[in-house]
C-alpha cells in the first residue's frame, strides 16, 4: 500500500509501461506528447527515451545526444550505451563505472546502480552486479536482481523479491511481468499463471514482441508448439529482425517438425548482433568438436 | 418501492388494473372515473355519469367491460371499448362500496352501506342474491378466486365468509332435474342461495377490507381499530391467526401479495406497509406526507400495485425484476432466486451453479443488483443493496455445479458498487470517500485511488479501467494512471454495455440511449419514450436494444427502428445473428428469433456494402412505405427504386435519382402529359436532347420542342416542324419556326397567307426578294407601308450550335451501381460515377495490402526453406555447465540486508538436473552434455562415429530451451522448456526435458520412406530410412510398448537401409553383369515389404534374364508368383520368365547365390553369409558383417563400431524402473 492514495495523475506512465513491455518505439514516440514535467520526472523521461534508443540499437544515437553536462542518470544511460556499443569500450566503461560507483555523491543513484547492474550481468558477474543493486528500491531495480536470481538459478531468491515488489505494488507492470518470468523459471502449473499475466498484457496494451513472445514461450512450456509458432510468427511480422522472436521460432519450429535452420538462414546478421544468442552457438560448437574428437581419438 | 406511474387527481377510492394492457381505472370522489394508460403516463378516457363519489371500481378479465358502484346507489357497467355505459343495475338502497366481477360466472358482487350483499348477473340484467346478516355498512365484499366464496367485511366489526355454492348450482344447466329438486328444496325451506359459513370476530371496530389468499384457505382484514388481522380457515370452522399492528389509524386496504409471500396494507395514517407473511413482521414502510391511503390494488399477472390517496394515486413495484446478470463469451451467469446460475449460449443448457445467500427478508429489494465475473479466476462478484450496498464475492470451485445446498463461503465487504478490473482484481467504489478501492480475491486491499469527480457508480471500462457515473456525466478513469481518459456529459445512466470489441459503449440511461466509442467520444443518441430494459451488441456493430415493449435496433449511424413488439419485458443478454437471447422477469432464458433483415440491410447501405445490399434485395421480402422514404431521406432514391412496383412513384423516385432511362418507361406506363413534362425537364436538366425531344412529342408541345430543335441546331427537324404547323394551321408557329430557320421566303408566305400584306411586303423588300415585293405591292396597291430609311437590313439567321444533333455531353448522373446488377437493360458507354469508384478502389487496395503482407512472409519464409544444416545453429548458455552446483540454504534474508549483503551462490541450473536423473542419451544431449551424452550412447550401443549425430544433438539442445527478454538492455533469460507438461504439475519440480523427435515422426518417417521406395527414388529413400537409424539412439519414449516398437522399427529400417544401399551400389556397377546380378538376388532376401519385395523379385528377375541365367530368373519368376501380385502385368512376365526358364533351365554364369541355404547379406561387402559361417554384428542396428568388418564402424547405421560391446538401446525411463 506503498501507493498515496491521492496521488496526482501519472504522466510517465505510458511511457514507462512502452517500456516495460517493449514498445520502445512507442515508448520514444509518446514522450513528445507529455505535458510539462518536474525536472526529476523530466529526467526520468529522457533516461526511458534513451534506454528505449539503446534497446532498439541506436547506441551512437545515445552517445552523442547525452552531453558531459547531463545529470548522473543520463550519463549512466550514456555508459550502457557505450558498453554495449563495442567491446572495445568494456574496459573502460567498467572501470569508470567502479569509480562513481565508489563516488559517495552519485553512486547511490538507482539508474546508475540499475546500469551497473545490468552491465555486469552482461559480464556474468552476478555477485557484483548484485552488490549494486541488492538493496532495491525502485521497481525496476527490483526487478533486476530477479533476472539475476534467475540467471543463477535461483527462484528462491528471485521469489522474496517478488514479494517485496508485490507489497510495493501490485499492479505494476513489472510486478506482474517478473512474476510471470518467476513464474516460466519455476514451471509447472505456474506457467499458466504467467501466460496469463501476457494475455492481460495483450488485453490492457497494444500487443508488442515482448508480450507475443512471452505468450509463446509460455505456449511452448506447455507444450503447445502449434499456437507458440502462431504466435511467434505475429511478433515476427511485427518485428523481422528480433533476436528472441528468431531464436524462440527456431526451437519451436525443431518442435512442430520442421528444420529450425530456415529462420536462421533468413536473418543471420541480426542474429550475430544478439550477443546471447551467437556467443553460446559459438560456444557450443567448440564443445562439439572439443568432445567428440576425444571420443575418436580414445 | 419503486413508483412506476403517478397521477394527480381527486380523492381515489377505488382502483382496478387491466388484465393485459397497461391500464388501470381509478375512481374519484368527484364522480369521474378514469383510464390510465400507466405506461405511456397518458389519460385515455374518462367516464363521468355517476353522481357523487365512485368508491367501487374493476375491469371485467376478458370482456371490454368494466363495472362501478357509487353513492348515487347506482352500479353501472361500461364498455370501455365504446366507451358507453351498457346499463344500470338498481336495488341498493344505500352508498355502493365496492363491485368485483366473478372470474367465471357473469356475476357481479357489491357491497353496500344498506347493511346488504348483492349478486348479480350482468347477463340478465338481474339481482340474483341478497345477502342479508351484516347490522351495519358493508365496506367491501368479494369472490373467492376459485371457490364458490364470498367474503365481507363490515362495520359491525365482523367478516363474514358466505357460502354460494347454491347459487351456483341453480345457475347450472337446467337439464338435471335432481338439482333443481334441491334447489326447490331449499327454497321451500326459506334458504337462500348464499349462506353465511364463517362469522369472524376479534377486530373491535369496524372492518374495512378483508380478502381472500389467492391459494390458501387465508384471509386477512383491516379495521378501524388499526390491526391488520390473518385468518385460517377450513372445511368446518375459521379463527383468528395473527395480528400485525403497526398502522396509527384505520387501516383502509389490505392483501396478500402470494408471490412475494408478503402482505401489503394500506392506511389513512398516510402510510403503506408491508408485512412479511409467514413472520408476521412489518418489512418496509413507505410514507406520504399529506396524503391517506384509501385503496390498493394488485395487478392480477404483473409484479405492480397501485394505491390510490387524498390527491392522487401512485402505480409501483416492491422490488426490482431485473435478475442480475453478466455475460462472458459464451456463458451466461445470473441470479434466480437464491441460486446462481449458469447458461452456455451455444449448447443452451441452463445449469444451477453454487446457491449464495440471501439475507432473510429484513427488507425488500436486497436481491443481487449487479454480477461481474471473471472468467480466468472462475470468480463472481455480487452486488446488492443490503446493508446500503455492499458486495459478496464468490470463488465458483472447479467442481462446479455444485449439488449440495451449501452456501460457499463468500468474502463480503460494503460499497454501492463492485467489479471485476482485472483478472483477479475489483473495484469497490467507496461513496463517503470517493475512493476506489481495488481488491484481490482474498479480498484485500491492494490499491487505493481518489476520483476526480465524485461518483455513485462504477462499470467495467476495460482492463484497469473504470467507467464512473457522476452527477450529469460519466468518464472513464484509469486506475493505474489515475488518469480520466473520456467524458460525456449524459443523463442518469441506469446500465452500460461494451460491444465484443470494447470499441463502442451504450449508456443506458431510462429514456435514452447514447452511443460513445471507447474514449467516450459521443457518436449518436436516440430518445425513446418508453423506459429503455437492457440490449446487447450484435456481430456487426448494430446495437440490439429493448424497451419495456419493444425489441430495437440502433445502427452506427444513429438510425433506429422496431424489430418486434414485446408482451412483457425482457432483458437482453445476448444478440447472434437473428438470435436475441434473453432474460424474462422469472429468470428464464428464452430465444428470440428475429428478422433482422431490415436493420442488416440498411447496415449495409450504411457500410456502403453495395454487393450486400443488392443481394438482399433480390433475395428477401424487404419493402413498405416507410423502407422507402428512408432510402430516399438517405439519399438512396435509386436503391428505393427496386422496391416499388408503384408507376408513379417508381416515375418520381427515378427522377430523384437521375435514372432517365426508368423514368422514361414509367412515364410511358403512366402516359400522362404532367409526367412527360417532368420528365422533358429532368431529360433537359441533363442535357438527353433525345429524351427531351421524345417527351415535348408526347405531349405535344410543339413550341418548345422547336426550340429545343433550335438550340439543338436540328433543321431537318425544324423543317418538319415548320410543316406540321402548317397543317395544324398555327400561323404563329409557322412564323417561329420559319424564323428559326432564318428562311425569308417562308415567313413572306405565311404572312401573305395570313393576311399580313403590309408585313410581308416590308419582310420580302428589307430582305430584297423583288419578286415578291412587286406582287406584294401590286396587291396592296396604294396601301404600301413606307420603309425606314438610312438602315442596312440583315437576315436573321439563328446561329449554329457547336454541337448537333447528338445528346450533349451528359451530366454526370448517379449510375448507381445497383443498376448493372439489377437492370440488365443498362447501357454501356455512360460513365461510371466516379466517387463510388474510388470507395471501391480503395476497399480492394485494403485487401490487396493484406494479402501482399502475408505472401510476403510466407516467400521468405520459403526462401529459407532449403535447410543447411552447416549453418551455424543458434547454441547457448553452456557458461554454467560444469558448475556441480551445491546447493546452499540461503542464509540472508531480506531483514539482513540492510548490514551486509552476502550473494547467494548460484542455483543449479536445469539442464544439470536433468542429467543427473537420467541415462538416456537423448536427454543430455538435450540439456547440452554431449559429453555424456556420447559416453552413453558407446556404452549402450556402441556408437563411436558421432558425426551423424550431431545436427540432431544440435537441434535437441536448441529445442530445449526458449528465450525470454525480460528486462530491457539486460541479457536474455533461457528456460528449460521441459516435456509432459500438464496443468496439475507443480512448480520447482523439473520435469525431463523437452525433445524434439517423437515415436510418432519416426512412424510417419517410415511412410515417406516406403512412399519413396515404392516410387522407385532410391537415393531419397535411403537418405530417409538413414535418418530414421540416425534418430533412434537420441529418441526417447514413454512406455516400454513403444520400446519394444522402436527395436521392431531398427530392425526394419535397417533391413532397408541394406537394400536400398545394395541396389544403388548395383546401379553403380553398369559393367560387372555378375555383380549385378548378385547383388540383385541378395536384395530379395531382405526383410522387405510386399509391394517392395515383389518389386526387388520383378528387378532381379529381369536383370537374371537378360544375362540369360535363367534358372535363377525362373526362381525369381516363381517367388514373385508365390507372392501372388496385384498387378497383372507383374504377373504375366513372371509366368513368361517362368515358361522360358523352364524351357531352358540353366544359368550361362555362376554367381554367389544360393537360395537354397539361408543367409544374411553383410552390410559392407554385400555378401552372403550362409548358416553356420562366422560373421561380426553392429551392436546397434544388428546388421551382420564378415568377421574382417570387425572394429570397423558399421556401414549400415555409420554409428557403431561393428563387434563393439554394448549394453543394448535404452530409450524410455520405464525400462531403468
Amino acid at each position: 500500500m506503498a501507493t498515496a492514495a491521492s496521488a496526482g495523475p501519472d504522466h510517465l506512465f505510458n511511457l514507462r509501461n512502452y517500456f516495460y513491455l517493449g514498445a520502445y518505439q512507442a515508448a520514444i514516440n509518446c514522450s513528445d506528447s507529455l505535458p510539462s514535467l518536474s525536472p526529476e520526472e523530466s529526467v526520468e523521461k529522457d533516461c526511458l527515451v534513451f534506454r528505449s534508443y539503446i534497446a532498439l540499437g541506436s547506441y551512437a544515437l545515445v552517445i552523442n545526444e547525452i552531453d558531459d553536462a547531463a545529470a548522473t542518470p543520463l550519463q549512466a544511460v550514456k555508459m550502457l550505451a557505450l558498453y554495449l556499443s563495442s567491446p572495445g569500450n568494456k574496459e573502460t566503461v567498467i572501470s569508470s563505472l567502479k569509480e562513481w560507483l565508489a563516488d559517495p555523491a552519485i553512486g547511490n543513484n538507482p539508474i546508475l546502480k540499475l546500469i551497473a547492474g545490468t552491465i555486469f550481468m552482461h559480464e556474468k558477474d552476478y555477485i557484483e552486479a548484485l552488490k549494486h543493486t541488492n538493496a532495491g528500491g525502485t521497481m525496476e531495480l527490483h526487478a533486476l536482481n530477479i533476472q539475476i536470481f534467475l540467471q543463477m538459478n535461483r527462484s528462491d531468491y528471485a521469489e522474496k523479491q517478488l514479494r517485496i515488489m508485490q507489497q510495493a505494488d501490485e499492479d505494476h507492470t513489472l510486478t506482474q511481468l517478473a512474476n510471470a518470468w518467476l513464474d516460466l523459471a519455476v514451471g509447472g502449473s505456474k506457467i499458466q499463471e504467467a501466460y496469463l499475466i501476457f494475455q492481460d498484457f495483450s488485453e490492457k496494451y497494444q500487443t508488442t514482441g515482448l508480450i507475443l513472445n512471452g505468450k509463446a514461450v509460455c505456449c511452448m512450456h506447455m507444450g503447445n508448439f502449434d499456437e507458440a509458432e502462431t504466435l511467434l510468427l505475429e511478433a515476427l511480422n511485427k518485428d523481422t529482425k528480433d533476436p528472441e522472436t528468431l531464436a524462440n521460432l527456431v526451437v519451436c519450429s525443431l518442435h512442430v517438425g520442421k528444420s529450425g535452420s530456415r529462420y536462421l538462414r533468413w536473418n543471420f546478421s541480426s542474429l550475430f548482433t544478439h550477443q546471447n544468442f551467437t556467443s553460446t552457438a559459438c560456444i557450443r560448437e567448440i564443445y562439439m568438436f572439443y568432445s567428440q574428437s576425444k571420443y575418436i581419438l580414445a | 418501492m419503486l413508483t412506476k406511474f403517478e397521477t394527480k387527481s381527486n380523492r381515489v377510492k377505488g382502483l382496478s388494473f387491466h388484465s393485459k394492457r397497461p391500464w388501470i381505472l381509478a375512481s374519484l370522489h368527484s364522480g369521474v372515473i378514469q383510464l390510465w394508460d400507466y405506461r405511456m403516463g397518458t389519460l385515455i378516457d374518462r367516464f363521468d355519469e355517476h353522481d357523487g363519489p365512485v368508491r367501487g371500481v374493476h375491469f371485467h378479465k376478458s370482456q371490454p367491460l368494466f363495472v362501478s358502484g357509487g353513492d348515487d346507489y347506482k352500479i353501472k357497467v361500461w364498455n370501455y371499448k365504446t366507451c358507453r355505459c351498457l346499463f344500470t343495475l338498481l336495488g341498493h338502497l344505500d352508498y355502493i362500496r365496492t363491485v368485483q366481477f366473478h372470474h367465471e360466472q357473469a356475476w357481479i358482487v357489491s357491497a353496500s352501506d344498506d347493511q346488504t350483499i348483492r349478486i348479480w348477473n350482468w347477463q340478465s340484467r338481474t339481482c340474483i342474491s341478497v345477502l342479508t346478516g351484516h347490522n351495519h355498512y358493508v365496506m367491501c365484499a368479494s369472490f373467492h378466486p376459485k371457490e364458490d366464496l364470498v367474503v365481507s367485511a363490515s362495520l359491525d366489526q365482523t367478516v363474514r365468509v358466505w357460502d354460494i355454492s347454491a347459487l351456483k348450482k341453480k345457475t347450472a344447466s337446467p337439464g338435471d332435474d335432481m338439482l333443481r329438486l334441491s334447489q326447490m328444496n331449499t327454497d321451500l325451506f326459506g334458504g337462500v342461495d348464499a349462506v353465511v359459513k364463517y362469522v369472524l370476530e376479534g377486530h373491535d371496530r369496524g372492518v374495512n377490507w378483508v380478502a381472500f389468499h389467492p391459494t390458501l384457505p387465508l384471509i386477512v382484514s383491516g379495521a378501524d381499530d388499526r390491526q391488520v388481522k390473518l385468518w385460517r380457515m377450513n372445511d368446518t370452522k375459521a379463527w383468528e391467526v395473527d395480528t400485525l399492528r403497526g398502522h396509527m389509524n384505520n387501516v383502509s386496504c389490505v392483501m396478500f401479495l402470494a408471490k412475494q409471500d408478503i402482505i401489503a396494507s394500506n392506511s389513512e395514517d398516510k402510510s403503506i406497509r408491508v408485512w412479511d407473511a409467514t413472520k408476521r413482521t412489518g418489512i418496509q414502510t413507505f410514507r406520504r406526507e399529506h396524503d391517506r391511503f384509501w385503496i390498493l390494488a394488485a395487478h392480477p399477472e404483473m409484479n405492480l400495485l397501485a394505491a390510490g390517496h387524498d390527491s392522487g394515486m401512485i402505480v409501483f413495484k416492491l422490488e426490482r425484476e431485473r435478475p442480475a446478470f453478466a455475460v462472458s463469451g459464451n456463458a451466461l451467469f445470473y441470479t434466480k432466486d437464491r441460486f446462481l446460475r449458469f447458461y452456455g449460449f451455444s449448447s443452451q443448457k441452463d445449469t444451477q451453479v453454487i446457491p449464495i445467500r440471501r439475507p432473510g427478508s429484513t427488507s425488500l429489494n436486497q436481491s443481487p443488483r449487479t454480477l461481474s465475473y471473471s472468467p480466468t479466476e472462475n470468480a463472481v462478484l455480487i452486488c446488492s443493496d443490503v446493508d446500503g450496498g455492499s458486495y459478496e464475492l464468490y470463488v465458483i470451485p472447479k467442481d462446479s455445479i455444485a449439488r449440495g445446498d451449501s452456501v460457499p463461503d463468500a468474502k463480503r465487504g460494503s460499497g454501492v458498487s463492485a467489479v471485476f478490473v482485472a483478472r483477479n482484481r475489483f473495484a469497490v467504489l467507496d461513496r463517503s470517500s470517493n475512493q476506489v478501492l481495488v481488491k484481490n480475491l482474498k479480498n484485500e486491499i491492494v490499491k487505493k485511488g481518489q476520483l476526480p469527480l465524485p461518483a455513485d457508480a462504477i462499470f467495467y471500462a476495460g482492463t484497469g479501467n473504470l467507467l464512473c457515473r457522476s452527477e450529469d456525466r460519466v468518464y472513464i478513469f484509469d486506475l493505474q494512471q489515475r488518469l480520466v481518459l473520456g467524458d460525456l456529459q449524459t443523463p442518469f445512466v441506469k446500465y452500460i454495455v461494451w460491444s465484443n470489441d470494447m470499441e463502442s459503449i451504450a449508456l443506458l440511461s431510462k429514456h435514452a440511449i447514447i452511443i460513445a466509442n471507447k474514449k467516450l467520444v459521443h457518436q449518436c443518441t436516440l430518445h425513446e419514450t418508453i423506459r429503455v430494459k437492457s440490449g446487447a451488441w450484435d456481430e456487426n456493430g448494430v446495437f440490439i436494444y429493448t424497451t419495456l415493449n419493444h425489441i430495437k435496433y440502433c445502427l452506427p449511424n444513429g438510425d433506429s427502428g422496431i424489430i418486434r413488439t414485446l408482451d412483457v419485458p425482457i432483458y437482453i443478454t445476448k444478440v447472434s445473428e437473428n438470435s436475441i437471447f434473453c432474460l424474462d422477469r422469472d429468470g428464464k432464458n428464452r430465444v428470440i428469433i428475429i428478422d433482422a433483415t431490415e436493420y442488416m440491410f440498411k447496415l449495409s447501405l450504411l457500410k456502403k456494402r453495395y454487393d450486400r445490399v443488392m443481394s438482399m434485395i433480390r433475395n428477401s421480402q424487404l419493402c413498405g412505405q416507410a423502407m422507402i422514404a428512408y432510402l430516399q431521406q438517405k439519399g438512396f432514391p435509386e436503391v428505393a427504386l427496386h422496391f416499388v412496383k408503384d408507376e408513379r412513384t417508381r416515375f418520381n423516385l427515378a427522377l430523384e435519382s437521375g435514372n432517365i432511362q426508368i423514368a422514361v418507361a414509367s412515364a410511358k406506363e403512366i402516359d400522362e402529359k404532367d409526367h412527360w413534362y417532368r420528365l422533358g425537364v429532368e431529360a433537359l436538366r441533363q442535357g438527353n436532347a433525345g429524351i427531351v425531344e421524345y417527351a415535348y412529342q408526347r405531349t405535344k408541345n410543339f413550341e418548345r420542342l422547336s426550340f429545343l430543335y433550335l438550340i439543338t441546331g436540328n433543321m431537318d427537324k425544324m423543317t418538319k416542324m415548320l410543316k406540321i404547323a402548317e397543317v395544324k394551321n398555327d400561323v404563329m408557329g409557322q412564323f417561329h419556326n420559319a424564323l428559326y430557320l432564318g428562311d425569308v421566303r417562308e415567313r413572306v408566305k405565311i404572312m401573305e397567307n395570313a393576311g399580313h400584306l403590309p408585313l410581308a411586303y416590308i419582310t420580302a423588300s428589307v430582305h430584297g426578294l423583288e419578286d415578291a415585293v412587286e406582287r406584294l405591292a401590286g396587291e396592296l396597291g396604294e396601301d404600301i407601308p413606307s420603309l425606314p430609311k438610312g438602315k442596312v437590313p440583315s437576315v436573321l439567321i439563328p446561329p449554329r450550335p457547336v454541337i448537333c444533333g447528338a445528346d450533349w455531353p451528359l451530366l454526370r448522373v448517379m449510375r448507381g451501381i445497383f443498376e448493372g446488377g439489377l437492370d440488365a437493360a443498362g447501357k454501356g458507354g455512360e460513365e461510371e460515377v466516379e466517387g463510388i469508384d474510388g470507395d471501391w478502389g480503395e476497399e480492394l487496395d485494403m485487401v490487396d495490402v493484406n494479402g501482399f503482407d502475408n505472401g510476403d512472409v510466407t516467400a521468405i519464409l520459403e526462401d529459407g526453406e532449403v535447410g543447411e544444416e552447416e549453418n551455424e545453429e543458434g547454441g547457448w548458455d553452456l557458461e554454467d555447465l560444469e558448475l556441480p552446483a551445491e546447493l546452499e540454504t540461503p542464509q540472508v534474508s531480506t531483514n539482513t540486508r540492510s548490514t551486509v549483503f552476502v550473494a547467494p551462490t548460484p542455483g543449479m541450473p536445469v539442464n544439470q538436473i536433468w542429467i543427473q536423473k537420467s541415462s538416456l542419451a537423448g536427454e543430455h544431449a538435450a540439456a547440452g552434455h554431449f559429453d555424456t551424452a556420447m559416453r552413453l550412447l558407446k556404452r549402450q550401443l556402441g556408437i563411436q562415429n558421432f558425426d551423424p549425430l550431431r545436427p540432431l544433438f544440435l537441434d535437441l539442445l536448441t529445442g530445449s530451451h526458449s528465450y525470454l527478454r525480460a528486462f530491457s538492455s539486460v541479457p536474455v533469460l533461457s528456460l528449460a522448456v521441459e516435456r509432459g507438461w500438464s496443468e496439475s504439475s507443480s512448480p520447482n519440480v523439473r520435469g525431463p526435458p523437452a525433445l524434439i523427435c517423437s515415436f510418432s515422426q519416426l512412424e510417419e518417417k517410415l511412410r515417406d520412406g516406403y512412399r519413396s521406395t515404392t516410387a522407385g527414388k532410391f537415393s531419397e529413400a535411403l537418405r530417409i530410412f538413414t535418418s530414421i537409424l540416425h534418430t533412434i539412439p537420441l529418441i526417447v519414449v514413454e512406455s516400454r510398448r513403444e520400446v519394444d516398437e522402436i527395436k521392431e522399427l531398427i530392425i526394419i529400417v535397417k533391413e532397408y537401409v541394406l537394400g536400398l544401399q545394395m541396389e544403388l551400389k548395383r546401379r553403380e556397377m553398369k559393367d560387372n553383369p555378375i555383380r549385378q546380378q548378385e547383388l540383385a538376388a541378395y536384395f530379395t532376401h531382405l526383410n522387405l515389404q510386399l509391394a517392395h519385395q515383389r518389386l526387388a523379385l520383378l528387378n532381379a528377375m529381369t536383370v537374371c534374364f537378360k544375362a540369360k541365367n535363367l534358372a535363377t530368373a525362373g526362381n525369381f519368376a516363381r517367388r514373385l508368383l508365390e507372392s501372388n501380385p496385384a498387378n497383372e502385368n507383374q504377373a504375366k512376365t513372371a509366368r513368361q520368365v517362368l515358361q522360358a526358364s523352364e524351357r531352358n533351365n540353366n544359368n550361362v554364369c555362376e554367381l554367389n547365390y544360393d537360395y537354397r541355404n539361408p543367409f544374411v547379406v553383410c552390410g559392407a561387402t554385400y555378401v552372403p553369409i550362409y548358416q553356420g559361417q562366422r560373421y561380426a554384428t553392429c551392436p546397434y542396428c544388428t546388421s551382420r558383417f564378415v568377421p574382417t568388418q570387425d572394429g570397423r564402424v558399421c556401414t549400415v547405421c555409420d554409428l557403431a563400431v561393428v563387434g563393439a560391446d554394448a549394453s543394448g538401446l535404452l530409450c524410455s525411463r520405464s525400462q531403468i524402473r
